[in-house]
């Protein structure tokens, strides 16, 4: 055998465990759930073919419904106030303020707690006699108090400002990592030229920013899609299915109702609507990423 | 923007009452893991002295030190094997052109894109099937499945930085692949690992859904089930010993921040060039 055939075969090798454990760990079962969302399966009797049916049940189910409606206002909040938000954070983070150190260690030490004890605190900060509603007695009167989390039209809503706790310096930190990144030179030259202030931002740093704002908006997206362990543990999804994401009523259908295949259906429309998402999105922001 | 001037007091003074808003939920899980049970109940009393029961029943009713030692080989094992296989992976990845391994590019693309969730019910019925089913285990290797992508791209990434006449030279010296591998440009992948481990053991370490469904075993349980199930167990509703845990838990975390955090912006730009 010559020398660099065997060096291809060495190289095969080493990339071998990584092909096999994601073969077998993530994209068979992958592949797997594809043909289980056109079969009715209850993980005793063996899977039986009944074509679309498990996908036109899924749009006459409350809980799925209600799951997709809420999945879609989170990835829409997601884009339209989270994103700016943290742009706009990460922008003055990176400013010279004296306090900097501390300013970015707060903003940023949310995301390494985990969303179970997010729960616990938040379910304690936001219980009808707790603290939350003790301060806003002062702010909006006891009469408009609530059970913000116990209540139909506000449950959801609650849910999504909590995810904000960590979401907003998660991406807030990307996009500071993206600011820190641009030369400075660039803006040497646009002083010169007498660019300023916010045009400065729209014609110089938001360009620049491009590639952060892919990976931002490509995280937001995924992590609206997944939302699950919040409504898991402060609601159930409930009062009624007010607060169901999509992904807990997969998690419900195939962990509690044992519908294994029906499951599936609901993660596959899961995943499309990642896939059709994230496609449009790296359309629209991958062309205005500009070239050093 | 102004890099140069300094930014007005005023400005300084808003972000500093939102950083103590983000703050505070921190601070209130302390305090509530310390806060007396005749005050429990009133938001704005504050804890009147060192009360550490419910530190003591955190240890007693539940077992934190089986949970404590299973997150920490779960995380450790998940971490480790992704390093050992995806670091492999990712250098010949960014070294070799052949057909092979441009489709192993795309293979490894698709799971950036297909969510975990549409793999977790056929996994579950797989576990079964071949025995897997509530171990330590199967979890490390569901973890390292979902990293071996990311962690891939990270590697071939650095591996470009790496010029090939080191690997030229020795060759020449007669040295074999897998030596070469591993006592050559493993270590020089050295800022990948650590990128790799400060941005993904907190993903891993809190977790709850992959060992909600994969382990029911409470032996095998790591720290986020246990808490939530300390939490349904309670018979009171004084709360005060699931703080106590959860302030446990996250310890480990709010350290390993503390010494890790300027590498963390580091890692996230490298995550960037990647996308």
């Amino acid at each position: 055998m010559s020398l660099s055939r065997k060096q291809y075969w060495i190289a095969c090798l080493f990339l071998l465990p990584a092909f096999a454990i994601f073969g077998m760990f993530f994209f068979y079962p992958f592949l797997q759930s594809i043909y289980y969302s056109f079969t009715e399966w209850n993980g005793i009797k063996a899977p039986r073919y009944i074509g679309f049916d498990n996908y036109r049940y899924l749009f006459q189910d409350v809980q799925m419904l209600d799951g997709m409606k809420n999945t879609l206002k989170m990835v829409v909040f997601g884009l339209v106030v989270q994103n700016p938000l943290a742009l706009l954070l990460a922008v003055l983070l990176n400013r010279k303020f004296r306090t900097r150190g501390f300013l970015r260690t707060s903003f940023y030490l949310p995301v390494i707690i985990s969303l179970v004890v997010t729960s616990v605190v938040w379910g304690e900060i936001l219980k009808f006699d707790g603290f939350a509603n003790g301060i806003l007695t002062h702010i909006i009167g006891e009469a408009r108090l609530q059970d913000w989390l116990g209540t139909v039209y506000t449950s959801f809503p609650t849910i999504i400002l909590l995810t904000q706790w960590q979401a907003i310096g998660y991406c807030a930190m990307i996009y500071l990592a993206g600011l820190q990144a641009i030369p400075t030179d660039i803006y040497e030259a646009a002083d010169i030229e007498g660019a300023k202030g916010f045009a400065l931002f729209r014609h110089v740093t938001f360009p620049m920013l491009m590639p952060s704002v892919t990976i931002v908006l490509f995280l937001t997206i995924v992590g609206a899609l997944r939302l699950f362990d919040l409504p898991f543990l402060l609601t159930n999804g409930g009062p009624g299915s007010s607060s169901y994401t999509l992904f807990l009523a997969v998690y419900n259908a195939a962990f509690k109702n044992q519908s294994y295949g029906y499951a599936t259906a609901g993660s596959i429309v899961l995943t499309l609507f990642i896939i059709i998402v994230t496609v449009i999105q790296l359309g629209i922001t991958r062309r205005r990423e500009v070239e050093l | 923007m102004g890099l140069n001037k300094r930014p007005s007091l005023l400005l300084e003074g808003i972000l500093f009452l939102a950083a103590l808003a983000f703050l505070f939920p921190v601070v209130f899980l302390l305090e509530m893991s310390f806060k007396e049970p005749r005050y429990f109940f009133k938001p704005f009393e504050l804890p009147h002295s060192l009360y550490l029961d419910y530190y003591k029943s955190a240890f007693r009713d539940m077992d934190f030190f089986q949970g404590l030692s299973n997150t920490v080989l779960i995380t450790a094992g998940a971490l480790l094997l992704t390093i050992f296989v995806a670091s492999m992976a990712g250098y010949v990845l960014s070294r070799r052109t052949e057909r092979l391994f441009r489709f192993a590019y795309l293979f490894f693309l698709s799971g950036m894109i297909i969510p975990g969730v549409g793999s977790l019910i056929p996994l579950f019925r797989m576990a079964v099937d071949i025995h897997l089913m509530n171990t330590r285990t199967l979890l490390v290797l569901i973890y390292t499945a979902g990293f071996i992508p990311f962690a891939s791209f990270l590697y071939a990434a650095f591996t470009k930085s790496i010029p090939r006449e080191l690997e030229e030279s020795a060759n020449l010296d007669g040295c074999g692949p897998l030596r070469l591998y591993w006592l050559i440009i493993f270590p020089l992948l050295l800022p990948a690992t650590g990128t790799f481990i400060v941005t993904n053991v907190y993903g891993v370490w809190n977790d709850f859904l992959t060992p909600l469904i994969f382990l029911n075993n409470p032996n095998r349980m790591t720290l986020m089930p246990q808490i939530v199930q300390f939490m349904f167990n309670k018979q009171s509703v004084n709360y005060g010993p699931v703080f106590a845990v959860s302030v446990l838990a996250v310890l480990p975390l709010i350290v390993l921040f503390a010494f890790t955090q300027k590498y963390m912006l580091r890692g996230l730009t490298a995550g960037a060039v990647k996308g």
